[in-house]
């Protein structure tokens, strides 16, 4: 109870008040900008959270990825562009819905549903968190190391690529980590004689360089979105509650596996999304209405997201293994504010752990008045020429990747990285396997090596302890997933449904 | 850009190939079999697995073709453009200053965008001084001054 009045009174704090409003409407508009997404709005915040307080940096980080992952619902009902990858497995519906001119309804389900699969996650968070905390304390290098390999095949498990080929950019990112000399002999490598590889490739200007300059770069290939016709939207909340009412069951079960997917490490809000609107048509009883404009999916999915939005901080909190590429980014601002993530980190720092808690509750509460101003805004936001925007972006790319060491080597990399993700996701490999590569490339390649030194050289002691078995288990489980769906498909013809496969 | 999986499977078998066999050279610790090279060779080998199976094929009946129609080379080549304004932005940075190179990148992608100069221009000046007043001024970013220094 001590904890948590200190952790309200650390959120009380003008300064994180502060962080949390401006945060809220920098993700709410970028996560509304077609093109612009979730992660992107959360790479690009970084840079500033390093003159931040450490409250109001995690604040803001939760903050953005809230609002963004709500917001790139809009473009999606509106335009039939997905604002976010994570609004992605609905936008056909969402906007079959605006096409029967029920655009109010569909945007008001997004927010609704989005803002209680928050709260719902973030009950998880405070649920699961401390309590696997006990066991993450006996966890060895073994554990550790299963750990960060089963995120790593989970984010390979991505919808609609090759696990091939998510398995070979998530060892490019790997590969990437490898270089400088931050690994456990301290042996520089790949270096290639440049003293600026030396301290190896930092995630931000990589992540910023994947998802933002990248993005900017295919949107010079892109034509203009078509304009949005001007509309009045009428009462966006209402019959919300009766949906509620109608749908518990899609409710209860989306919540319920945003949160699933968002503990397993390495998978996030876009899985769930995707797999949660293929339950919610498998155990529809009107599954023949999914695609001409009906909420049901829409209610699941929309809560999935956002509870595995919540629910991914609990292996990053825990292990500092991200749940998806936006932990990713949070676990990195963690370590920089001294909040090193750990089982420890809810014994040491109780309070900031209740103020975490307390603004994902805030930020999901405020998303319902911002949104619905956003929404009604929303002809006006869409309205913002591209040629506009994306100078800012590329320009917010360099000062943000400078700003993060003061070195403008960074911005080098940014361009690089740029390159690299455009290439990359033009062929179909997910960038987002690579990212996670390089943000956990040293945790592997450390628990592996310690993990081997201990047992000289051995392999079977990664099987023997009961947990290590369980994650190895599920490690290859995860591994094997793809090739038993192909098998499933040869025998069965063909006729899973669409989207299926993505789980 | 977009390739063959045969060209990309083919990259990924080289770069895999090339990153064991600098791992394999990397000196040993001594008196210990677990080195820095471990590591970077059994990635290079899965990146030479996963390179051969995406050039034979496996595994792209899970993939979706992305829509629209592929640009011409020419066109694709406006893609680079980003990418060319932050290295020249990184080349001049130090010698313009912040402000001059940061108009400049804005205006040729603002104009490369399409935009007319009645928003190029505007917004080649706001945006360098909006982003030097959060940057600079409030979180004590130091841009470099250059030909033209900030007034504040």
């Amino acid at each position: 109870m001590e904890g948590l009045i200190q952790g309200a009174a650390l959120v009380a704090a003008p300064d994180v008040l502060l962080a949390i409003f401006a945060a809220a409407v920098y993700g709410l508009v970028i996560g509304s900008l077609p093109g612009l997404t979730a992660t992107m709005a959360t790479a690009l915040l970084v840079p500033v959270t390093f003159y931040l307080s450490p409250i109001a940096a995690v604040a803001t980080i939760i903050t953005a990825s809230a609002m963004a992952i709500f917001s790139g619902d809009i473009p999606g009902c509106l335009l039939r562009i997905p604002g976010t990858p994570a609004s992605a497995a609905y936008t056909d519906e969402s906007y079959a819905m605006t096409r029967k001119g029920q655009p109010e309804l569909a945007l008001g389900i997004g927010l609704w549903f989005s803002a209680i699969g928050g709260i719902v996650g973030t009950l998880a968070l405070m649920v699961l968190a401390p309590s696997l905390a006990e066991v993450a304390l006996s966890f060895s290098t073994f554990e550790y190391f299963w750990l960060a390999i089963l995120g790593l095949m989970c984010a390979t498990l991505v919808a609609r690529s090759s696990p091939v080929k998510a398995i070979a950019a998530m060892l490019l990112g790997l590969l990437v980590s490898c270089i400088g000399m931050e690994n456990p002999a301290g042996t520089p490598r790949f270096t290639f004689g440049s003293p600026d590889l030396l301290g190896g490739i930092e995630p931000i200007p990589a992540l910023v360089g994947v998802f933002a300059v990248a993005q900017v770069m295919r949107a010079m290939l892109l034509p203009d979105p078509p304009p949005l016709e001007r509309r009045r939207f009428g009462s966006i909340l209402s019959g919300q509650w009766a949906l509620t009412k109608r749908y518990p069951k899609p409710l209860v079960r989306g919540n319920l596996i945003g949160i699933i997917v968002g503990v397993l490490p390495g998978a996030g809000a876009d899985m769930a999304a995707w797999i949660s609107y293929a339950t919610s048509k498998r155990f529809s009883k009107e599954p023949e209405k999914f695609g001409t404009g009906h909420p049901e999916g829409l209610v699941e999915a929309g809560a999935a997201n956002n509870s595995a939005l919540a629910s991914s901080w609990v292996p990053a909190l825990l292990f500092g293994i991200p749940g998806d590429t936006i932990t990713a980014i949070a676990i990195g601002v963690l370590y920089m504010k001294g909040l090193n993530p750990g089982p420890t980190l809810f014994t040491e720092n109780a309070s900031s752990m209740y103020a975490l808690y307390l603004i994902f509750i805030l930020a999901n509460i405020v998303m319902i008045p911002l949104g619905i101003l956003l929404i009604r805004a929303s002809t006006r936001v869409l309205h913002a020429p591209r040629a506009a925007v994306m100078p800012v972006i590329l320009l917010l790319c360099a000062v943000g990747a400078y700003a993060v060491g003061n070195n403008l080597f960074a911005v080098v990399l940014v361009a690089a990285f740029g390159c690299l993700g455009f290439v990359m996701e033009r062929n179909g490999y997910p960038v987002a396997a690579l990212v996670l590569g390089i943000v956990m490339g040293t945790m592997v390649e450390q628990s592996f090596v310690t993990s081997l030194i201990k047992s000289d050289g051995d392999f079977l002691p990664f099987f023997e302890r009961p947990i290590s078995g369980l994650l190895a288990a599920l490690t290859l489980t995860a591994l094997l997933w793809p090739a038993g769906v192909w098998l499933w498909k040869r025998r069965h013809g063909r006729r899973l449904p669409a989207g299926r496969a993505a789980g | 850009m977009h390739l063959s999986d045969r060209v990309t499977g083919a990259v990924l078998v080289a770069l895999g190939g090339l990153s064991a066999w600098g791992g394999s050279r990397l000196p040993a610790v001594p008196g210990q079999d677990v080195g820095p090279a471990v590591f970077p060779m059994l990635i290079g080998f899965g990146l030479v697995g996963c390179g051969l199976l995406i050039a034979f094929g496996i595994g792209h009946s899970f993939e979706e073709e992305e829509e629209g129609s592929a640009p011409g080379w020419l066109y694709g080549l406006r893609a680079l453009l980003p990418p060319v304004l932050l290295l020249l932005y990184v080349l001049l940075v130090d010698r313009l200053g912040f402000l001059l190179t940061a108009a400049g990148l804005v205006l040729v992608m603002a104009l490369a965008f399409g935009a007319r100069p009645r928003l190029a221009l505007p917004l080649a000046i706001l945006a360098p001084v909006g982003l030097h007043l959060i940057f600079g001024k409030l979180l004590r970013v130091p841009l470099p001054d250059g030909l033209l220094a900030a007034p504040w």
